[in-house]
């Protein structure tokens, strides 16, 4: 890894601009997690709702504040932190681009959360028309998009001065990591900016009557896919690059990892019909066609859990251990740094395996919106992402803040993680477990006029409520944690870990780099599996629907 | 900055390769779990419809 332009320290101004996303995301985790158990109490059967709100309303603030805020708010923290650190300080006027990204992304959250607690918008975090909000939702998830991309600008102003300054030469992993995701969302987000900016919002301004379902859902997936690719890439960053160092081993290879990267990049996006297998107007050949793209994704992150093995166990030896596994032993398990995320990645094992169940036509049928796919998204978002995000902040935050993780904080930490894998593993096992009996998602409590089968389907969701109440706990731990970490830790030096590749890798070829190259496939690619079927979709198209407003 | 190392060859350790045994059981094991479980969904499927 280029260590020229690294950074000892993340520079005091830039570390102010992270924690500032890292506030607005350790708030939404806050209401977000209250939602949720309240999501589950309700399930239960056992609790009822006060008569001023409602199941709709408390699940859509629980999808935005945690799909969409938290997630979008802490990656960009995330990764303008690792750009600062592995690139050089920003300049002024990156800096700059940095904060009226975070201020615009930050007025569209508050817009947008206006108009949930007013109950204007309980439309749930996905927006699917028929259901119409207020225009205000729409016009504040806009302005949280545009505000990423600002940041984003900083992102890619950062890489291409580095890469002015240092000719010939390849970018510094970890930002060049940050910018594939930040590519990627661009390219990504432009979907769904479509269908609000030229659907949604004139729909719900009243200046056009219909909508057309199918091209909006259309365009949602476009983007609702590559929108969990963009979730879980920061997530590998941290395993790719950062926790080979915090367990003192080596990158196994930093080629890998950048060509496990650009293969996210070419296979994310034309996919978006795997989460659309079950809808009528879309041609079975092109959904065909997508499944088979899907089914590529599986072999970048094949690889991931390959060199992921392979740091694990090179380190093992080289403390000498024996044996097929005496490797596992070796591991730091008493350094949170390393036992968090690590769950994160056992979590993403039976994450994987839903996910390629998911996507597979024939299961989709089985499992397609019922309570399972929540049970699967809890394991790859809610466990894997976010405890490796929650591993990252046990350092990045003191490291920022000029404070250090003291012994008894680890200690909660390493607490921390276990309570949510106890907790997880009752919430999603249940939801696994009631989706195959047919549980529907998305659902307040019901016995559906005392049917036998919608009575199967209780004990899990008793189940459920227990593994949300452990999970809350979990929340209320982590964000006893972010408080200290940032405001009340002792002051001191905490280490910002980044990997060293291994002696024996490869050297980095420069193809990676290729922007134009990678870009070109990646619309090549989209227009490949996207052109035709909305040709059909548009030129066969209904004459739309009016707007439902239920809530 | 200097960088005396220019020209040198990286690949003169001879040293053995570390055994990655370990990984490659790991990987067989998790192939292993992807196919019992996609099996596990595809017979409640066919049982089904
Ligand atoms: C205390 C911890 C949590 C609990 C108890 C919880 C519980 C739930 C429940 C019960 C549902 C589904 C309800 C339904 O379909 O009717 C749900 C949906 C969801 N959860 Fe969580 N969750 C928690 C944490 C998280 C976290 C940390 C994230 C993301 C970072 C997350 C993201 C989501 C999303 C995106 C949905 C989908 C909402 C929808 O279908 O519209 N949850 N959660
Ligand atoms: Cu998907």
């Amino acid at each position: 890894m280029n260590t020229n332009s690294m950074n000892p320290k993340v520079d005091r101004r830039d570390g102010k601009l992270t924690m500032a996303h890292f506030y607005v995301a350790f708030i939404a985790l806050a209401i977000g997690g209250l939602a949720g158990l309240l999501q589950t109490l309700v399930r239960s059967g056992k609790f009822q709702l006060p008569t001023w709100t409602g199941y709709y309303q408390i699940l859509t603030l629980h999808g935005v504040v945690l799909g969409l805020v938290l997630t979008t708010f802490f990656i960009m923290g995330f990764q303008l932190a690792l750009v600062s650190k592995t690139s050089g300080t920003f300049t002024r006027k990156q800096r700059l681009t940095g904060w009226i990204g975070f201020w615009t992304m930050t007025i569209g959250t508050i817009m947008t959360a206006i108009m949930i607690l007013t109950n204007q918008a309980s439309v749930l975090y996905t927006f699917y028309a028929p259901l119409q909000a207020h225009a205000l939702f729409y016009l504040g998830l806009t302005l949280v998009i545009i505000g990423s991309w600002i940041d984003g600008a900083a992102i890619i102003m950062a890489y291409t001065s580095w890469r002015k300054a240092n000719p010939g030469k390849p970018s510094p992993l970890l930002t060049f990591m940050s910018l594939v995701n930040t590519l990627m969302w661009i390219v990504a987000t432009i979907g769904v900016a479509a269908t609000v900016l030229f659907q949604l919002l004139p729909w719900s301004l009243g200046l056009v009557d219909r909508v057309d379902v199918l091209v909006s859902r259309t365009l949602f997936w476009y983007f609702g896919h590559p929108l969990v690719y963009f979730w879980l890439l920061p997530a590998y960053m941290a395993w790719y690059a950062i926790v080979p160092k915090i367990i003192g081993g080596k990158i196994f290879s930093d080629s890998l990892a950048r060509m496990s990267f650009i293969l996210f990049l070419l296979f994310s996006i034309p996919v978006g019909f795997h989460h659309q297998l079950m809808e009528p107007g879309i041609d079975p050949a092109w959904k065909f066609l997508q499944v088979i793209l899907t089914f590529l994704v599986v072999i970048p992150s094949l690889m991931t859990a390959f060199s992921l093995f392979a740091t694990f166990e090179m380190y093992g030896r080289s403390k000498g251990s024996t044996g097929l596994f005496g490797w596992v032993k070796k591991l730091p398990w008493g350094d949170a740094r390393f036992a968090v995320p690590f769950i994160g990645m056992l979590a993403f094992i039976p994450a994987g395996a839903g996910g390629i169940i998911n996507a597979s036509n024939q299961l989709n049928q089985v499992v397609h919106n019922t309570i399972w796919v929540t049970g699967h998204f809890h394991l790859t978002l809610a466990t894997s992402v976010v405890l490796t995000f929650f591993g990252i902040s046990y350092w990045l935050v003191p490291h920022l803040t000029g404070r250090v993780l003291t012994k008894a904080m680890n200690k909660l930490a390493i607490i921390q993680g276990v309570v949510w894998a106890i907790g997880m593993t009752f919430m999603s096992g249940a939801m696994h477990a009631a989706g195959l009996l047919g549980a529907p998602r998305r659902s307040s409590f019901s016995t559906y006029g005392g049917s036998e089968q919608a009575a199967e389907w209780i004990p899990y969701q008793i189940a459920q409520a227990v593994g949300g109440t452990i999970l809350f706990l979990g929340i209320i731990l982590m964000l006893y944690i972010f408080v200290n970490l940032a405001f009340f830790a002792p002051k001191g030096e905490e280490e910002f870990p980044v990997g060293e590749v291994a002696d024996q890798a490869e050297k980095t070829p420069m193809v990676f780099e290729n922007w134009k190259l990678w870009l070109g496939i990646t619309v090549l690619l989209i227009l490949f599996a996207y052109t035709i079927p909305f040709i059909d979709m548009i030129q066969n198209a209904p004459i739309g629907s009016k707007g439902y407003k239920f809530f | 900055m200097a960088q005396p190392e220019i020209g040198k060859k990286t690949h003169t350790k001879v040293e053995d390769q570390p055994s990655l045994k370990g990984t490659l059981a790991s990987v067989f094991l998790l192939g292993f779990f992807l196919i019992v479980t996609w099996l596990g969904v595809f017979f409640l499927f066919v049982d089904r419809f």
